[in-house]
Order: C-alpha cells, then sequence, then structure tokens
C-alpha cells in the first residue's frame, strides 16, 4: 500500500458542547453538529446547540484548525420555513464552515441568499445516483455529497468518477437500513416523522418493561423486541427490531448492529472517498472520545501507508455486533 | 402514558463491592440524615453546572427516580426550572415517579461524568431504564453535555482544604479499585460454581418457553386453515 | 393532455403504477379491464420497486398503453424509486427520452435532470414537504406532484393553496413507507437479492410482517417496505376537496380495483356518501383493516372516524 497524495477528513458528531471538545481534542479534523430544535435530524431531548452554543464551540473548534458543519437536514414544515430559514442565517452569520442539507427547497433559499455558505448534501436526500448527485450541484452549488448508505464500494468508485463534488461516507455508527430521509416507518408507528420532527422511533414514544427476566421492548403500540436474561439489548429502532414474516421470526431488516468499516477503509479511499463521517450525535462523550480517537488513528496509519490498526470497538456497538452494510454485496 | 412499576421486581443485581458493603452498613440510617449531602450536591450542580437543568426545561413535571442498587436507598429528581429538588428516600413506593433508572453506584457516577457510554451499558443490560424513555435520554444528555468532572467540582466546593483533600481521595480511590477488584474474585469464587447451574437452568427454561410459541403458533394456524 | 373524462368537476382519480411483483398476464389482464371499465382519468404503468421485475411485464407494455389510451385514459410512466446501478441509470435516460409525448413520473432526482423544462409529474417517493420545494419543482415543469404518504392535511392546504401544480393524494390501498438496498423478500427466504428466485411473485399482495406478539403491522413488496392497513381516505374525500386538492391516487392491490375506483368515483360524484362507501369497501375485502391517521396528522397506521375538521 502506497502513502496517500491527499488526507482524508474525518468528520465526527458532537450532540453537545462538552461532546464537541471531547471530539477536536481526540482528533476530528471537522465536527458536525446540529441546533436545539427540529431543523436537524438528531432532533433528541436534552440534545444540541443553542446559538451562544454554537459560538463557543466553533471558537474552540476554530482555535484548534477544526472545521464545523452545520446539518439542517430535516424539510421545513409547509407554512412555517422560517425556522429553517433562520437556521441557515444565523450558521452563516456566525461563519461556519459548511452546512448539509436535504431540502430542494431550503438548499434553493440557502444558494440564493447565502451564495457563500458552502453547502453539503445530507445522506437525508438519498441521492444515490451521479444524476441526483450532479442534479443538487448544477441546482445550488453543493460542494460535497453524503452519500447514502445504499452504496457498494464499486457503485461508489464508479460515482466518483462522474461527480464533480467530494464524496463523504458514512464510516462508523448507527447503520439506517432503509433509503434515508426516505422512510415513513417511524411515523407510520408513533405520528412522528424524522424528516419532520427530526427523531427516528422517538424517545417519547419507546417504553421497556421488565417481564420476568426479559426486557420487552415497545414503539407506541408495537412491540419491537424481546431480550432474554444476559441478552444484549437493543434501541427499538423499528428496523432493527424482531418480527414473524413467512412463518418465521427473525431480524428481517437488520440485526441491532453498527457500522464499522474499519477493515474496508483503504478500498474506501480508492474509491475516491475524500470525508469520512462517524455517526452518533445522540451518543455521549465517552462514545466521541472512543471512535474518534480509533479512527484517527487509523486514518493516519493508511495515510502513512501503513495497515489501519484492528481496533476493539465492540463495548460501544449496539447488540456489540458489527457490520460493514450496504458497502458489501453480501449485505443485500 | 403510564406510570412505570415502581416496585423493585427485578432490580438489576447489585455487584458485591465495597459500596455494596457501605450500604449495608448505611441500611440503618434514615434517609433524613442523608439529605444535606444531596441537597450540597444539588447546589453545587446548579452553580457549576447550570446547562444540566437548562437542557431539562422541557421537562418540569418530571419526576426521576435514581435507583443506585448498590445503596439501600434511592433519589428522586425533580428538574423543575425555578426549584429543582433531589431527595433521598428508602424506595419508590407510592412516589409518583414518571421515570425510573436503576444500576450500580460506581456506574452512576462514570455516566454523570462522561467517562461511560450511557447507550453502551444499557444494551449490555447493566443499567435498567422504566418509564418515560424521553426524560431518561434528556438526562443522560444533559449531563453528558454538562462535562462533568467530581474531582473540579469537589475543589471548587470545598475550596483551600481541595488540595489535601484531593490526594487523600486518590489514595482512598486507588485503595477503593483494589478493594472492588479483590472482592470481584471472592464473588466469583462463592458464587460462581451456582451461576453456571442456574445458567444452564435458565437455558434450558428459555428453550422450554420457545417451544411452546411454536406449538401455540403452529395451532393457530391450524385454526386458521379449518 | 386530459382525455374527455366524465365528471373531472368533481376530482380526478389515479391509478398508481402496480408496485408489486405480479405474474406478465395477470399484469395485463389487470390494465386492460382498467381501460374497459375503471371510472379513472389517470393510469400510471412502470416499474417503481425493482429493477429487476421489469423485463417481466415490459413484453406488454405497448399493448397495455395503446388500449388505455383508446380508452381515454392519460397514461403516466412511472420511473424506478431508488436508482443506483449504472444499469438502472442508463434505464432511466431512456425512459425520459423515449416517452415522447407521454408525462413520465419522477420517482428519483436521478430521472429529474431529464425532464427538466418539459411538463412531468413528481411521484411520491420524491420529498416534497412544503412550499419552497414546491415551487421549485414548478418551476422546472413539474406540472403535478403526487405527495408522500405521511403529510398532515394541515400540509395538504398549504401545498395545494399554492395553486404551482396540481397536487396528488395518496387515498387506497398500503402505503408505500420505505424502499432499501436489501431485499427482504429475499432474505426471509434465506436467499440473496442477487439469486432471489423472483420470491417476492409469490405474494401478490406483499408478504404479511407481524410484531413479536402476533399483531399485523407492516407488509414486505422486495426492497419495499409498506403498511399493512389500506389508507382509505374517503371519509376525508370532501375535506381535501375544499382544500383544492382535486386528484386522488388509487393503488393497485390483489383485489377488485375497478370496484374500488367506483366506490371512489361515486363518493366524489355525491351519488354515495362516505361511510356507506366504506362500508362497501370493507365488504369488497373481509378481513382487511384500514387507516388514515396521516391525513389527521397521526400515527399512519390510526383510522380517525370523524372525518376533516375544516378550521
Amino acid at each position: 500500500m502506497t502513502g496517500l497524495s491527499r488526507p482524508v477528513e474525518l468528520v465526527c458528531p458532537a450532540g453537545t458542547p462538552a461532546a464537541l471538545r471531547a471530539a477536536v481534542d481526540a482528533g476530528a479534523d471537522s465536527v458536525y453538529l446540529g441546533f436545539r430544535d427540529e431543523t436537524n435530524a438528531r432532533n433528541f431531548p436534552g440534545l444540541n446547540f443553542s446559538r451562544d452554543e454554537l459560538a463557543t464551540g466553533l471558537a474552540y473548534a476554530h482555535e484548534r484548525g477544526t472545521k464545523v458543519f452545520v446539518a439542517i437536514n430535516t424539510f421545513p414544515r409547509a407554512g412555517a420555513p422560517e425556522l429553517w430559514h433562520k437556521a441557515v442565517d444565523d450558521a452563516a452569520r456566525l461563519k461556519v464552515d459548511a452546512v448539509i442539507m436535504a431540502d430542494l427547497g431550503l438548499c434553493d433559499y440557502t444558494a440564493r441568499h447565502h451564495p457563500e455558505l458552502r453547502l453539503h448534501l445530507s445522506v437525508q436526500a438519498s441521492a444515490s445516483s451521479a444524476e441526483a448527485i450532479r442534479f443538487y450541484h448544477e441546482a445550488f452549488g453543493i460542494r460535497r455529497a453524503i452519500l447514502p448508505r445504499v452504496l457498494m464500494v464499486p457503485e461508489i468508485a464508479d460515482l466518483s468518477a462522474r461527480v464533480p463534488v467530494e464524496m463523504e461516507v458514512f464510516i462508523f455508527g448507527g447503520l439506517c437500513v432503509m433509503a434515508e430521509g426516505r422512510c415513513s416507518l417511524s411515523s407510520y408507528a408513533t405520528g412522528k416523522s424524522p424528516n419532520m420532527n427530526g427523531a427516528c422511533s422517538p424517545a417519547s414514544h419507546v417504553r421497556y418493561t421488565e417481564k420476568g427476566d426479559k426486557v420487552v421492548s415497545q414503539l407506541g403500540e408495537f412491540t419491537i423486541n424481546t431480550f432474554g436474561a444476559g441478552e444484549p439489548a437493543g434501541y427499538p429502532t423499528l428496523c432493527k427490531g424482531r418480527f414473524e414474516a413467512n412463518g418465521r421470526l427473525s431480524y428481517l431488516f437488520e440485526e441491532p448492529t453498527s457500522l464499522n468499516t474499519l477493515s474496508i477503509l483503504p478500498q474506501l479511499i480508492a474509491a475516491g472517498v475524500t470525508s469520512f463521517k462517524i455517526e452518533g450525535r445522540q451518543r455521549g462523550r465517552a462514545y466521541v472520545t472512543n471512535v474518534v480517537k480509533a479512527f484517527r488513528l487509523a486514518v493516519d496509519a493508511i495515510s502513512r501507508g501503513e495497515t489501519p490498526p484492528d481496533i476493539d470497538l465492540d463495548g460501544i456497538t449496539e447488540g456489540g455486533r458489527q457490520t460493514s452494510g450496504a458497502y458489501e454485496r453480501s449485505w443485500q | 402514558m403510564s406510570n412505570p412499576r415502581t416496585e423493585r421486581s427485578r432490580p438489576v443485581d447489585p455487584p458485591f463491592s465495597p459500596i455494596l458493603l457501605a450500604g449495608m452498613a448505611l441500611g440503618p440510617v434514615p434517609p433524613r440524615f442523608l439529605q444535606p449531602l444531596f441537597d450540597a450536591i444539588l447546589a453545587v450542580v446548579r452553580r457549576r453546572h447550570p446547562d444540566i437543568l437548562d437542557r431539562l426545561t422541557a421537562y418540569p413535571d418530571a419526576v426521576i427516580g435514581i435507583d443506585p442498587v448498590d445503596l439501600p436507598f434511592v433519589l428522586l429528581l425533580e428538574p423543575k426550572p425555578d426549584r429543582p429538588r433531589l431527595t433521598v428516600y428508602r424506595d419508590f413506593a407510592d412516589l409518583p415517579v414518571t421515570a425510573v433508572i436503576r444500576g450500580p453506584l460506581a456506574m452512576l457516577i462514570a455516566l454523570g461524568e462522561g467517562r461511560l457510554d450511557g447507550d453502551a451499558v444499557f444494551f449490555s443490560r447493566q443499567l435498567v431504564i422504566e418509564g418515560d424513555t424521553e426524560v431518561i435520554v434528556a438526562l443522560r444528555n444533559a449531563v453528558d453535555g454538562a462535562g462533568i468532572d467530581m474531582e473540579a467540582d469537589f475543589a471548587a466546593t470545598v475550596g483551600p482544604l481541595a488540595r489535601p483533600l484531593l490526594q487523600a481521595a486518590r489514595v482512598g480511590g486507588w485503595l477503593f479499585r483494589r478493594l472492588a477488584d479483590d472482592m470481584a474474585l471472592v464473588r466469583q469464587a462463592l458464587v460462581g460454581p451456582a451461576l453456571k447451574s442456574a445458567d444452564a437452568q435458565a437455558a434450558r427454561l428459555n428453550e422450554l418457553e420457545g417451544e411452546i410459541v411454536t406449538l401455540r403458533r403452529s395451532l393457530r394456524q391450524r385454526e386458521q386453515r379449518t | 393532455m386530459n382525455g374527455s373524462i366524465p365528471s373531472p368537476r368533481n376530482g380526478k382519480l389515479t391509478i398508481g403504477p402496480v408496485l408489486f411483483n405480479w405474474k406478465p398476464e395477470v399484469w395485463r389482464d389487470f390494465y386492460f379491464r382498467l381501460a374497459d371499465e375503471a371510472p379513472v382519468e389517470t393510469v400510471h404503468l412502470g416499474e417503481v420497486v425493482c429493477s429487476k421485475r421489469r423485463p417481466f411485464f415490459a413484453p406488454h407494455l405497448a399493448e397495455v398503453t395503446e388500449r388505455l389510451s383508446a380508452a381515454g385514459k392519460e397514461v403516466v410512466l412511472s420511473s424506478l424509486a431508488l436508482v443506483m446501478s449504472e444499469r438502472e441509470r442508463d434505464a432511466m435516460r431512456a425512459l425520459a427520452a423515449d416517452a415522447g409525448d407521454r408525462l413520465v413520473e419522477a420517482n428519483d432526482l436521478a430521472i429529474a435532470a431529464d425532464l427538466a423544462g418539459r411538463p412531468h409529474v413528481i411521484g411520491p417517493f420524491v420529498n416534497v414537504y412544503n412550499e419552497g420545494t414546491l415551487a421549485y419543482l414548478a418551476g422546472r415543469g413539474a406540472w403535478r406532484i403526487c405527495l408522500p404518504a405521511e403529510l398532515p392535511a394541515t400540509t395538504l392546504a398549504v401545498l395545494a393553496a399554492q395553486a404551482l401544480a396540481e397536487i396528488e393524494v395518496q387515498a387506497f390501498g398500503r402505503l408505500p413507507l420505505a424502499l432499501s438496498a436489501r431485499c427482504y423478500h429475499a432474505r426471509s427466504h434465506n436467499l440473496h437479492k442477487d439469486g432471489c428466485q423472483y420470491v417476492c411473485g409469490r405474494d401478490p399482495d406483499g408478504m404479511p410482517v407481524d410484531t413479536m406478539d402476533g399483531k399485523p403491522f407492516l407488509t414486505v413488496n422486495g426492497t419495499q417496505t409498506m403498511s399493512c392497513r389500506y389508507v382509505n381516505l374517503l371519509g376525508e374525500l370532501a375535506g381535501l376537496r375544499g382544500m383544492g386538492i382535486d386528484r386522488f391516487r388509487l393503488w393497485p392491490q390483489d383485489c377488485d380495483m375497478v370496484a374500488v375506483a367506483r366506490l371512489f368515483r361515486d363518493t366524489l360524484d355525491g351519488r354515495l356518501d362516505a361511510p356507506e362507501a366504506s362500508a362497501r369497501l370493507a365488504d369488497l375485502m373481509p378481513g382487511t383493516e384500514f387507516a388514515n391517521g396521516y391525513v389527521h396528522g397521526r400515527e399512519g397506521h390510526a383510522f380517525v372516524a370523524e372525518g376533516l375538521g375544516l378550521s
């Protein structure tokens, strides 16, 4: 393996100012975050940034050479786009390094009102083809696309030859099984939509009930899973539940598992990916520190032309299991 | 929204640790004697980490039960913005809790300091939550986001005495960890064999349960066909 | 562009593309019967869910299109909802290029560039949630927009009031809820997508997905996940018409779709009242559960009996 001519950017999650400092200190090249409202897709209770916290976080990050991206990646509510417009205006005013968005109307607003603001296409836009990515580039000048987690490595390589923008992929964390931004499973069960309200399988509709030595997890009226004594539990994200189909009880959509691409990072780089994104704005500081440190080591090793070290991240993954997801054909 | 079951129907098994022994020693102490300690802790939180309560303003009526399973008392956190309270009780009996979080004290403290990942300990079943999940998630995020450092908070609170006290605490911490490790070893030796046979029985029970579900299902399918 | 159809004044009906993997002759006969008997203005053709299915019905496409056109139906060609591979991208380009003067429905932005500047339809798999997106797409030639399933009536009203494109609302059938790169039909049979043996064809109305405690929940259709319950907006038609929504989509299910279309037509035309039409709909498909929660701002699976309060 040879060393890299261009560095790969490590883009890390921050749900709170403390997590932002943890990510910066652990070696993040960039940090992404959201405002404390429904303008971003991790609108979880007690999470995210006020305007003041963003200003402070920006200063902390910029002093240490780390960039800050703001995700404004839900779909504005009809009749009330002001909250989303204000989020864009404030991000621009505070001089963030980029905004991440998915909605066509909001991209249009940003391109017209803040032509100098760097636009990244959110994974929530589910732009899975060169044609779709080019569309956003030509229409709104997006500079980077975060690829949906439905593509295989050869498809990513093929894309990179055809799109005039940087390509970012998720390398670790909670894995969406469905095409992102085009999934209404959560709203079907709970009435709360990830696209509109910013949270999938929201905690407000989650119940854990202890039954004997079992734990039953429910989302709205629906049982999502049951865990026996000692069995690793999971959050009742709808697509990672156990269901009965075709006469069989199974994890029909996906096992409670985390994406981990540590073993295929070099292939992703060879495919033309220029930034690696870690999922988990809703996870704590301990998670951010551990994961960012691990991937900092890995990326640095690869850029020196070495094989990335085998790092054990079992302890912080859901269900204690990991997958390289759709990046490999066997997943489909 | 229904209240969670608050009786200790299936508490997390307390680990055999120095805290458990200390808890036994505390057993006869009425909770009200401990209350001043928790009033002081809440005062420090309000002064040094106002953002915790700030992030909980959406839940002014929440009553969060905190159950350190290795201690003989429980805590009630009411994050009312103007008048937050942290009250110690013997148990949750008849208390109107909206959500409960249970786990060994050392783990709860590690969570508070952000040294442990909440999702991870929950996934591994060392932590149990019941009731309004949203409130618990909000609390977790608020506490994690505050960047609590107990040593620094302690130092800021006790002022000039901080240095010697901290040093003593560090030695104490080292002793504590030694003791905890030794006790884990003793526990393993004492209860290991019993646990093994209990595990085998549990596995057999699970197997039987699975067979019953299958039988029920095929019965239902047969009924549908006829 | 419309044929001479009775009662357009009272609202129009669209039959969406068949989302399931039906046997080619069943697929053909379904459309033949629609052409001959269904009181609908518009019929969609094309594979939306899985590009591997298209070769099966493709030989019948020309005769079906001809029969529908001859019967005065507007034919719309629907595109794939999740475009990934080179083969799929080429197919989409060809679809746009070969459509001639027929309308094409874009279900992924991959085909949007090819349709820019000419009249086209935006399908329910493209995220149109607000007036900004609506205006942007209308400005590029979107002429009709079928909105995503999860939008509440408050949003539908705002979008209809823009009067920039014809608004279509999903009013009958299993709701498309999610798409994936992974095939759950194949997975449930322990098969890989590449060697799927087209097991989705065994379930002409989708594969039921129940919770662990036996509660019907979802439906799998290959790489697509749908609702278990059929949406039924018969009770909301009047309220939606009052907001200026004139077009309703009926998704083809494995049932008498001509009878379904007649119930919607008769309700729109005032020959049947909504409760009576809903009762007859339930008689047509015993055991089927219905939902209308989304339009009421509730869980998608919920059923609200009251109809739409127009406040």
